[in-house]
């Protein structure tokens, strides 16, 4: 395992920033870049990626859902809803990961990314919103104003079993893999359970934060998480996100999802082959 | 309390916890990297910090939950806090036997 030097603590430094204000801007945490960049890259034992992963994502869901409070994107009851069973998932992975080998994971965490990826482009075109401002959300469904389009959206839940059983799934795969979850659930509750991509991203970001929590104590407890690799990364990523926050109003949906799309599937190929060698 | 209310109040914890665990980490490690060796405490407390902030979300959900007496979500937000505590319990159990 390499030794954080002050060169090294730099480099994780700047992977922080730069796999924060990507997870920000997209929503779905800095862990799906920053574990390959700290395992393939760096090369940390994939638990150590993991864990230090996991430790940034809280601190990305801290921040972006201290910035979106108050503000209606950010669905609090639906999250807290969904939290009961990512958390649950989370726990379970964090365990599972103890047992597993690092190319299992590696392959995992390469069949995960892929699936996302090709969920998200063969779903671009799609929407789910209802245009009328005046129609009722129902309970845990929302309304909010669209900055790029300038109008008010207002959506309804669907598929209520749907987005719990892929919040189960996210929470898992989050500690299994050290990546927010967020990958899993925004596609799952943009795509089929009627949220808004905005509305899912910001969701997903607040609720990541008790996902990794779930997932990092187990790490923390077994040593994984190595303080001051933690500590580079975790200002990295916040930097990164400040400033993805600042700009993801301003970016186009169509062109988030394909960036999120083409992101994944590099990362996908790339930690496959790994695990396969 | 009204759900903004809560969601303002909620955005607020959130920012004081990781503002003062980014300080701890921030310091922890610059002093690590002068003198290699020294400062894992602060580095420790940044960390702790960082993870207890979203547990003092769910425990301040928890809260203006049942002061609303809104006892479905009351239940809802105490079963995740649940679920959290099961975790660090698993955790310990599970690092014994390793």
């Amino acid at each position: 395992m390499p030794v954080v030097t002050p060169a090294l603590a730099l480099v994780i430094f700047v992977a922080g920033a730069a796999a924060g204000s990507l997870g920000a801007v997209l929503g779905i945490g800095g862990g799906v870049f920053l574990v390959p960049l700290l395992n393939l890259v760096l090369g940390f034992p994939i638990g150590v990626a993991a864990a230090i992963s996991l430790a940034t994502v809280i601190a990305t869901s801290s921040t972006v859902t201290a910035g979106k409070a108050g503000q209606h994107l950010l669905n609090f009851r639906f999250g807290m809803v969904l939290e009961v069973a990512t958390a649950a998932g989370s726990v379970l992975g964090g365990l599972t990961a103890q047992m597993l080998a690092q190319a299992t994971l590696q392959k995992l965490f390469g069949v995960v990314t892929g699936v996302v990826a090709l969920a998200t482009i063969a779903r671009s075109g799609r929407r789910n919103v209802i245009l009328d401002p005046r129609a009722a959300p129902g309970i845990l469904g929302g309304r909010f104003h669209d900055e790029e389009s300038g109008q008010t959206i207002v959506y309804r839940i669907k598929r209520m079993p749907l987005a719990l059983g892929a919040s189960f799934i996210a929470g898992n795969v989050s500690s299994l893999l050290g990546i927010g979850g967020g990958v899993i659930k925004v596609p799952v509750l943009n795509g089929w359970c009627g949220m808004p991509l905005r509305a899912a991203a910001a969701t997903s970001a607040f609720m990541i934060g008790v996902t990794a929590t779930a997932g990092v104590i187990i790490y923390y407890v077994n040593g994984q998480l190595l303080p001051t690799a933690a500590a580079a990364a975790i200002l990295g990523v916040q930097l990164g996100s400040f400033v993805g926050l600042k700009a993801s109003p301003r970016m186009p949906v169509k062109m988030l999802k394909l960036l999120l799309a083409g992101v994944l599937a590099a990362v996908a190929v790339l930690m496959f082959v790994r695990g396969v060698r | 309390m009204s759900d903004s209310g809560l969601e303002v109040l909620i955005g607020r914890v959130l920012r004081i916890g990781v503002t003062v665990s980014s300080v701890c980490l921030a310091v922890g490690l610059v002093a690590s990297l002068v003198a290699p060796g020294a400062a894992p405490t602060i580095l420790n407390v940044g960390i702790v910090v960082l993870i207890l902030t979203p547990a003092a979300r769910v425990v301040l959900s928890i809260v203006e939950y049942t002061v609303a007496r809104d006892w479905t979500f009351t239940l809802l937000t105490t079963i995740v806090l649940l679920e959290l505590v099961v975790g660090a319990v698993a955790a310990f159990v599970f690092h014994r036997r390793l």
